[in-house]
């Protein structure tokens, strides 16, 4: 048992290190992906993409497509798909139940940042 | 309830978390390798911090909980492999879920290793994991084997680890539905902060009996026996049971204050308590000098080696090696006293006749139960026990209950003849000393 605890151990750090540093060695080209962010978007349009195998959100002014992204979400899929195709940023803040999104889960909704909701008076 | 049965309880207890996480879990979660990552990633989260609570709660030491899982070594051989794989399991969560963002991105991969700073429920995971590391490494001797006194003081990290384990699942479970996630999670919680108050609030106030060392009677060149008068109520025991004892004696040179595991050599039904102590590691060494009228402090009793320690029912068969002699001897006291007869073949395995212990009184015990036969084994002159001299010895060792405690390697050569024998495993008890 030592030796499979100490092997798992050694295992965990080589493969901590080695994501950290094929992160570090990795060119951050995906920062550039606010470039395709540039286009606007109404809720109108939006809301055309309700559907679980076709879901746009606007959270916070920004308009992202999930549709990829709904498998990989930890809950089962129903939980986001009252949210596709609307204004989501309380399901985004609360998870239904008051607790924010972490960090992590903003930064990676960035991956899927495809536009800017337009300003309703324009 | 048998002891593997006890202990079988104890596992599926520990898996159940992991089992309810996986009644819950949408097939749909896992058709993609980034999906099936993830609930792997948060599978060994979840079965990993249960099989960590089902750890601390059997650490608790409360006297007599032992007895169903077959006496406290055993007990904590399965809190050992609940922390292995807890260990384990844990340090495989981060890994697989980063694993399972790399689909996305090479740095979605490591944003989920190393979160920004204020993911503070993201780093007391971290915390946990890091100290579970420092408090587990002794006890799989990462870096070589522990100091016993050093290996407990660390130990006590587990405390922390498992306080932000909880911060961290509370923080960011959703595998469950709410209600259940809390409820689980808070009893096992629960549990687990009343062994631990058990073991360092309780039991130092109602756990520990007052003796005073009465009589300091040297055995051999590197074992004494100590005889302990209570100082108010007596301790209540089995022959077999041991304890932890605390000795007070400022001029004790290692390990004053200091909890250790002894197994007691006294007959229930004395007044005082004895414990024979050979001189192993520092503060066993030390304890050869303690001076009659030292305070001591005694907490048990714990273990259950004799199934029916007052009187020997079955014929049986005792291997004992060294200092391994003391649970023997404490039935042999006990059975003596109270005149039972005793249909026993006894080994006593020693090195050579200068290693002898108590050996003077075993034939003086042996003489006086009717039924007892007692064979001294020199391993300087027979090598280690054969099947043939446990044929000769003891011709009818298939229809004896078998009870070992000596050496580990003893141990298993005595189980193994003893199964040639035909003697089957619900029959052979035995009691180890190592407690890692």
């Amino acid at each position: 048992m030592k030796q499979v605890v100490y092997t798992i151990f050694v295992a965990f750090w080589t493969a901590v290190l080695t994501i950290i540093a094929l992160d570090a060695m990795t060119p951050t080209a995906e920062a550039g992906d606010s470039g395709t962010a540039s286009a606007s978007y109404t809720l109108a349009e939006v809301a055309e993409h309700g559907q679980l195998d076709d879901c746009w959100m606007a959270i916070e002014g920004k308009v992202y497509d999930f549709t990829d992204y709904i498998d990989q979400h930890p809950t089962p899929p129903a939980v986001m798909a009252p949210w596709c195709g609307k204004e989501a940023t309380e399901g985004m803040r609360t998870k239904g139940y008051g607790r924010d999104h972490s960090e992590r889960a903003w930064q990676m909704a960035e991956q899927y940042l495809i536009g800017e909701l337009a300003d309703p008076d324009e | 309830m048998s002891a593997r049965a006890a202990h079988r309880l104890v596992w599926l207890v520990a898996l159940l978390p992991s089992l309810i996480f996986l009644a819950h879990l949408d097939a749909a979660a896992v058709n993609s390798a980034s999906g099936a990552l993830n609930a792997a990633g948060r599978l060994t989260g979840v079965a990993g911090l249960s099989m960590l609570l089902l750890a601390a709660i059997l650490s608790a030491r409360v006297p007599g909980f032992d007895r169903p899982f077959g006496g406290l070594t055993r007990l904590w051989r399965t809190h050992h492999l609940l922390g292995a794989w807890s260990l384990i399991l844990l340090l495989l969560h981060p890994v697989l879920l980063a694993l399972a963002a790399a689909e996305v991105s090479i740095s979605a991969a490591a944003a989920t290793l190393l979160p920004p700073p204020s993911d503070l429920a993201g780093w007391s995971g971290w915390a946990a994991l890091i100290l579970m590391m420092i408090f587990l490494a002794p006890s799989f001797s990462f870096f070589g084997p522990p100091r016993y006194e050093r290996w407990k003081k660390v130990h006590r990290l587990a405390g922390p680890a498992v306080a932000l384990a909880l911060v961290h699942d509370f923080w960011l479970s959703r595998g469950l539905p709410q209600w259940l996630d809390l409820a689980l999670w808070s009893t096992l919680a629960l549990l687990a902060l009343a062994a631990v108050g058990w073991r360092f609030v309780f039991s130092r106030r109602i756990g520990r009996l007052a003796y005073t060392v009465s009589d300091v009677t040297a055995i051999a060149n590197n074992v004494v026996e100590l005889s302990l008068e209570p100082g108010g109520r007596k301790l209540r025991h089995e022959a077999g049971n041991f304890v932890y004892l605390t000795l007070e004696d400022d001029a004790l040179e290692a390990g004053r204050g200091e909890e250790h595991p002894y197994t007691l050599s006294s007959s229930p039904d004395e007044k005082r308590l004895r414990v024979a102590i050979k001189s192993l590691g520092d503060a066993s060494r030390a304890a050869q000098t303690v001076r009659p009228g030292t305070k001591a402090r005694v907490e048990g009793p714990y273990g259950r080696f004799f199934l029916s320690p007052d009187r020997v029912g079955e014929p049986e068969l005792w291997v004992a090696g060294g200092i391994g002699v003391t649970p023997f001897i404490a039935r042999m006291r006990h059975l003596s006293r109270r005149g039972e007869a005793a249909d026993v073949c006894m080994i006593f395995c020693v090195q050579d006749p200068a290693r002898e212990i108590f050996t003077t009184e075993l034939h003086e015990l042996a003489a006086r139960l009717e039924g007892f036969s007692l064979h001294i084994h020199y391993f300087y002159r027979e090598g280690p026990l054969s099947g043939g001299y446990l044929d000769n010895v003891c011709p009818d060792l298939g229809r004896r209950s078998i009870y070992i405690c000596g050496p580990q390697p003893l141990n298993a050569l005595v189980q193994q003849q003893a199964a040639a024998a035909g003697v089957p495993a619900s029959r052979i008890h035995t009691e180890e000393f190592e407690l890692l």
